[in-house]
């Protein structure tokens, strides 16, 4: 299975084309997706005139850029013209949106990139599935009887399994990088701020942020390039440019923090370890210096994340709260009560508490350039307990490291380290100082540059034929 | 505690199952346990709330679509 960046480079030098490259993403969905519940709208026949136009173009010299021609998810919370956008809701307005694109579908469209459809989400960026609810219930390739992850789950698995070779994701606790790391690929949470997020369904107005998710963080930086900047849509965007660093294997100079504490409970799986300390020997051994350091305030940007998120959902849900309750899927209900539990009043030390953890961090952060942490410490839990109500996953969020990064809004790289015994993939994350993405996509991207963890390929993409 | 969590819950309009406030109810102390927490670091006793309201700010300067 091929990366965005090999395939860009395979199109420029007439080895395939893009109608190639579509066609194989829709025959891995023809025969993968009833399995893996990837897909909840998808757009083969649109997708394959788009790819023409982008060999025709190809063909005439107008060169778009590196995402020109490449097959490409959008999470179902974020708008597109060519579907509905459904948030994987029986809630949502259908209306709301409809044959409109968002600012960063509209950025991607622009660079020639082929749109193959809307991808399951967990019901508004939040929660899990619910059988009872007329939705794909989205599975892992890499063990169809375990969690992919969320929110942005066909994202994750339709990059794992190659329906397309990057997708959009949205993260607000963690909901591009919980997916990248279960499904094996590589998810990047931008600056808050970096990308508009104008044309999603809103889940947390103050942590909400799109971002992409594919197999490298070559790929990753080739996207953000494109969906980055302002849009007068969005107050929260501003104006700081970014543009695809110069990637290589040196890296002399860099000091990456190292946490440990806090992040490796008991009950975490045998093999997180032993994965993290040789991902931080492995970045020492390109030059970097490590320190181990400890994330200020873990424990309350956790609940402070929860928190938040819970009551600005709730505010956007009120009004279909009382006659809708019932359509809304379980896991959704439980999350949108805490923001009833609550005052106003902690809503707002939330906040001051956010400003205390990012004047702490920032602190941290003139000591080090980057800060590398496990995603998680477990490999994609089992998702019958979550169907069947016997498992919640806040069961699992002991494992997952994700909140507190949302909370502060920093970037954060989540990348493949390694895998379970059960051959799970694990996860490392690398964030940085605000808006200095091109730092941690460089560390993320020389570590690849020295590893395979992000090429490994899920057994049921390369099983025979028959056994599908 | 349930009698609580069952007024929360009234008060903001969510017609909640009976499973769903008990549900709720047994998680509401680890929750106000947490929320609590929020308030005890001495850093954020005279720290401004990562919020802002500005008077020339009315919203997005177009819609998105």
């Amino acid at each position: 299975m091929t990366t965005l960046t090999e395939a860009a480079a395979a199109l420029r030098a007439g080895a395939t084309t893009s109608r190639a490259l579509t066609e194989a993403a829709i025959a891995t969905a023809d025969r993968l997706d009833a399995r893996t519940g990837t897909y909840l709208t998808r757009f083969d026949e649109g997708a394959l005139a788009a790819a023409d136009r982008a060999d025709g173009e190809l063909a005439s010299g107008r060169d778009r850029g590196p995402l020109h021609g490449i097959p490409f998810g959008v999470k179902d919370i974020i708008a597109t013209a060519d579907g509905p956008t459904t948030a994987q809701s029986l809630v949502l307005d259908r209306t709301w949106a409809e044959g409109r694109d968002a600012p960063v579908v509209a950025r991607l469209k622009a660079a020639g990139a082929v749109i193959t459809g809307k991808v399951t989400t967990m019901e508004f960026a939040v929660g899990m599935p619910d059988v009872e609810k007329p939705f794909p219930v989205p599975r892992n390739p890499w063990d169809l009887a375990t969690w992919p992850g969320g929110s942005s789950s066909g994202t994750g698995s339709g990059v794992a399994a190659g329906m397309f070779l990057a997708g959009l994701g949205t993260d607000t606790a963690g909901s591009i990088r919980i997916p990248a790391a279960f499904c094996g690929i590589t998810g990047l949470m931008p600056t808050f701020g970096r990308v508009p997020k104008s044309g999603c369904v809103p889940l947390g107005y103050s942590l909400d942020h799109i971002g992409p998710m594919a197999r490298s963080a070559a790929d990753c930086a080739a996207v953000l390039e494109v969906i980055a900047g302002p849009h007068a849509s969005d107050p929260d965007c501003v104006d700081a440019p970014f543009a695809a660093p110069e990637l290589g294997g040196d890296l002399s100079g860099l000091r990456v923090g190292v946490v440990h504490a806090g992040h490796f409970p008991e009950g975490s799986d045998p093999a997180a370890l032993p994965a993290f300390d040789a991902a931080t020997a492995q970045l020492a051994a390109m030059g970097a210096t490590l320190l181990e350091v400890e994330l200020p305030f873990l424990a309350e940007m956790v609940t402070a994340d929860m928190l938040t998120l819970a009551c600005e959902a709730l505010a956007y849900h009120r009004t279909d709260v009382p006659t809708r309750w019932p359509d809304f899927f379980a896991a959704t209900r439980a999350i949108l009560a805490q923001g009833a539990l609550v005052s106003g009043a902690d809503y707002v030390q939330a906040q001051r508490m956010r400003r205390a953890a990012q004047l702490a961090l920032g602190r941290l952060l003139t000591e080090v350039d980057v800060i590398a942490c496990p995603t998680a410490t477990i490999g994609a839990p089992a998702l019958q307990g979550f169907l069947d109500g016997s498992a919640s996953v806040m069961d699992v969020f002991g494992f997952i490291h994700t909140p507190y990064w949302d909370s502060v809004g920093n970037p954060v790289l989540a990348l493949p380290m390694g895998e379970t015994a059960a051959g799970l993939p694990l996860s490392l994350q690398l964030a940085g100082r605000p808006f200095e993405e091109a730092v941690v996509l460089r560390a993320g991207a020389a570590l690849q540059s020295m590893t395979d963890h992000h090429l490994r390929v899920p057994p049921l993409v390369t099983e025979p034929a028959a056994a599908a | 505690m349930i009698e609580t969590v069952r007024t929360l819950l009234a008060q903001n309009g969510i017609p909640a199952t009976e499973a769903e406030i008990a549900a709720l109810a047994a998680g509401y102390p680890a929750l106000r346990a947490s929320v609590d927490a929020l308030y005890a670091p001495t850093e954020v006793r005279y720290l401004d709330p990562a919020l802002r309201f500005r008077a020339d700010a009315v919203g997005p300067a177009t819609d998105w679509f």
